[in-house]
């Protein structure tokens, strides 16, 4: 077994948690069950490592399988890298009858005429996911296995879900070959950035909770009716306005978990406005600024602004409007942006705080003059 | 009972009598009233029945005049004369619920909502009610579709495009073909797999529209087993059966085989995949 597949195999167990190691090796199912019990689970992650080497020398692994335990791992840990999302475009109107050994055999095709040195390994799980590990080598160099790129596409999709890692120039490789084997014409970056894949996946094929009003003889659900304190001394005085917010919560996020994501992103490209004694430029040039909102889980501290008190509902729509619109990188210029108003109004009672250990709210508004504008 | 002789005037004797007749007149009572209430019941069923039939002919004058091109709430008709407030509003209330389901049962229900109208179409393959879908609609300026959580791999916006604007009914009805279809097929694909998995042998190639599966099973011939290959196409978007079927078996299968692979074939033209498969398994060999 090369020296190279030995020491890969070793450095991705070593990555994988201890108490799960013996799973993936099972789902990976190159070493036999036998082999398997052959080794201590119990052992520092090290040694373990090494066992299993030995096994994988004993099977003489090669590279190819070496990488498909490489696409188990990033499939059970799929957030640990970022992901973009691309969106492909076609002009036909036929029904597509896509068949996967035709996808796999145009894309190694279309990759491989172009760049020989690559290691390309598919894998397809049941939720019509294919999984697409591609290492990257150069015309004169080996793949280099610890650069690798990640696709997953779902078939008769216009989105591909990638996290290409450092080699950005072959990006436009990657994006040629996805067309041509998935018998679209063009594809383009979307603003939508996240370390949660599935997260991403919920956004672009609409599968988040969204509130629709309809008949439908559904059970209501039970609303979370705090229990009216048996002292009746307690008065709520707020009751009417806590009950508005949460509706017009409802109406807007819909009762169910909300799709993951760290930031938003807002480039103003508007003009300051103030009153004439804050002249705060003397020359009325654009006020460039951007707005970086980040949270662990930015759309649920979105969800609970209002209820805690820290935003008037309903929200700006330039907040709400993320999962919908699917992006998370915005530009807001003057008069020709998307919504009426060129500058956003968002108030917020309290500035810069943070809450709970969950979540921490970071509004990071500094002032850029951007060089360059790339991608966007 | 009989008067005992004799006993005719001991405390005893009255007192045994009239206790027996009294058990006798309350057994007759009992019975009485058990058929009373037989009665009762029978009489509130048949004006149940009536009810329900004055229900069904105001649903089918409303389906008319729904069917004459009026869209939008139907108003609930009461013409019962009742006494109080409440029983009305209860009435009222059954009424509506009941049509609402009705309306939920045939597929495409609609809810008027404040810039529009919010429509949903459930689907449903050989009895079994499966996923249901949503559409927000906008009336002005024009119709268009503000959300939906039609999966992304169903042609909504070619559908859109085409019938959006000019025939709304047409859009829903084919909109409603295609999602029907769809998950047909992928009932039948899930129904293979879960249940007759011991016959397929390897992966169950298929798609996110279920329209190509490419899968080997086992037929047994004579106490061994050949592998069979099919590869079935689904022509038709709004089709839950395959257009195109092909069958085929290992060249060094028995020349008999090649006739079951041909029966094969039709048979999955026609029918559910998973009832073709359950057929298999009924019949000993082929």
């Amino acid at each position: 077994m090369d020296e190279t597949v030995a020491e890969y195999i070793r450095r991705t167990v070593l990555k994988i948690p201890r108490d799960e190691i013996k799973t993936m090796l099972q789902k990976w199912g190159f070493l036999s069950e036998t082999q398997l019990q052959t080794i201590n689970f119990h052992q520092i992650k090290e040694n373990i490592s090494q066992d299993v080497v030995q096994l994988c020398e004993e099977n003489s692994a090669d590279i190819k399988q070496a990488a498909v335990l490489d696409i188990i791992y990033n499939h059970i840990y799929p957030n640990k890298r970022v992901w973009s999302v691309y969106q492909m475009n076609k002009t036909g109107e036929e029904t597509e009858f896509f068949d996967l050994t035709d996808f796999k055999k145009k894309f190694k095709r279309r990759l491989r005429s172009a760049l020989k040195n690559v290691t390309i390994n598919f894998r397809e799980y049941e939720d019509n996911a294919i999984w697409i590990r591609i290492a990257w080598g150069t015309p004169y160099t080996k793949p280099n296995q610890y650069k690798t790129s990640y696709v997953v596409y779902h078939s008769q999709t216009p989105y591909v879900f990638v996290s290409a890692s450092v080699l950005k120039s072959n990006l436009p490789l990657l994006c040629q070959a996805l067309v041509v084997a998935s018998n679209y014409h063009d594809i383009r970056e979307m603003e939508l950035r996240s370390h949660s894949l599935n997260s991403l996946k919920d956004i672009v094929f609409k599968r988040y909770s969204q509130n629709f009003q309809t008949y439908c003889p559904r059970p209501l659900q039970e609303r979370n009716v705090a229990p009216e304190s048996a002292d009746l001394r307690i008065i709520q005085e707020n009751r009417h306005e806590k009950e508005r917010i949460q509706r017009v919560n409802r109406e807007v996020f819909g009762d169910g978990p909300q799709p993951q994501l760290e930031f938003a992103q807002y480039k103003l490209e508007t003009m300051f406005k103030s009153d004439s004694k804050m002249d705060v430029l003397d020359k009325k040039e654009p006020f460039r600024c951007m707005v970086k909102f980040s949270s662990p889980h930015l759309l649920e501290s979105l969800k609970s602004l209002a209820p805690a008190g820290m935003a008037d509902a309903p929200l700006s729509p330039l907040l709400t409007c993320i999962p919908q619109k699917a992006r998370n990188y915005f530009k807001i210029r003057e008069k020709k942006s998307l919504f009426p108003g060129s500058f956003m109004k968002i108030i917020f009672k309290d500035h810069y705080r943070a809450w709970g250990r969950r979540d921490s709210w970071n509004i990071d508004v500094s002032k850029k003059f951007p060089s360059s504008f790339s991608g966007y | 009972g009989k008067m005992e002789e004799g006993k005719a005037y001991s405390p005893d004797g009255v007192f045994a009598h009239l206790e027996m007749l009294e058990a006798r007149a309350h057994e007759a009572a009992v019975k009485q009233e058990a058929t009373e209430q037989q009665e009762e019941k029978l009489a509130r069923l048949k004006a149940r029945v009536q009810e329900l039939r004055l229900q069904r002919d105001e649903l089918r004058a409303k389906v008319d005049l729904q069917q004459k091109g009026q869209l939008g709430k139907e108003g609930v008709v009461s013409d019962l004369a009742q006494p109080s407030a409440r029983a009305v509003l209860e009435w009222k209330i059954k009424n509506i619920k009941a049509t609402l389901q009705i309306f939920y049962l045939t597929g495409i229900s609609g809810k008027l909502t404040k810039r529009g109208v919010c429509f949903c179409i459930s689907t449903a393959y050989e009895g079994t009610y499966l996923d249901s879908y949503y559409l927000d609609l906008l009336t002005k300026p024009e119709v268009q579709i503000h959300r939906h959580s039609v999966p992304i791999f169903i042609p909504l916006e070619q559908i859109a495009k085409k019938y959006l604007q000019t025939d709304i009914r047409r859009f829903l009805s084919v909109l409603s073909d295609h999602l029907n279809a769809y998950v047909g097929r992928r009932y039948q694909a899930d129904q293979l797999q879960e249940h007759f998995s011991d016959q397929i042998e390897g992966p169950l190639q298929r798609n996110s529209l279920c329209n190509l599966l490419v899968f080997n099973y086992n037929v047994s011939s004579r106490s061994k087993t050949f592998p069979f290959n099919v590869r079935l196409l689904y022509g038709d978007p709004c089709g839950s059966l395959p257009t195109e079927v092909i069958v085929s078996c290992t060249p060094d299968a028995p020349a008999s085989l090649a006739e079951t692979a041909a029966a094969h074939s039709d048979l999955f033209r026609r029918v559910a995949l998973h009832k073709a498969f359950r057929s298999f398994s009924g019949t000993e060999e082929s």
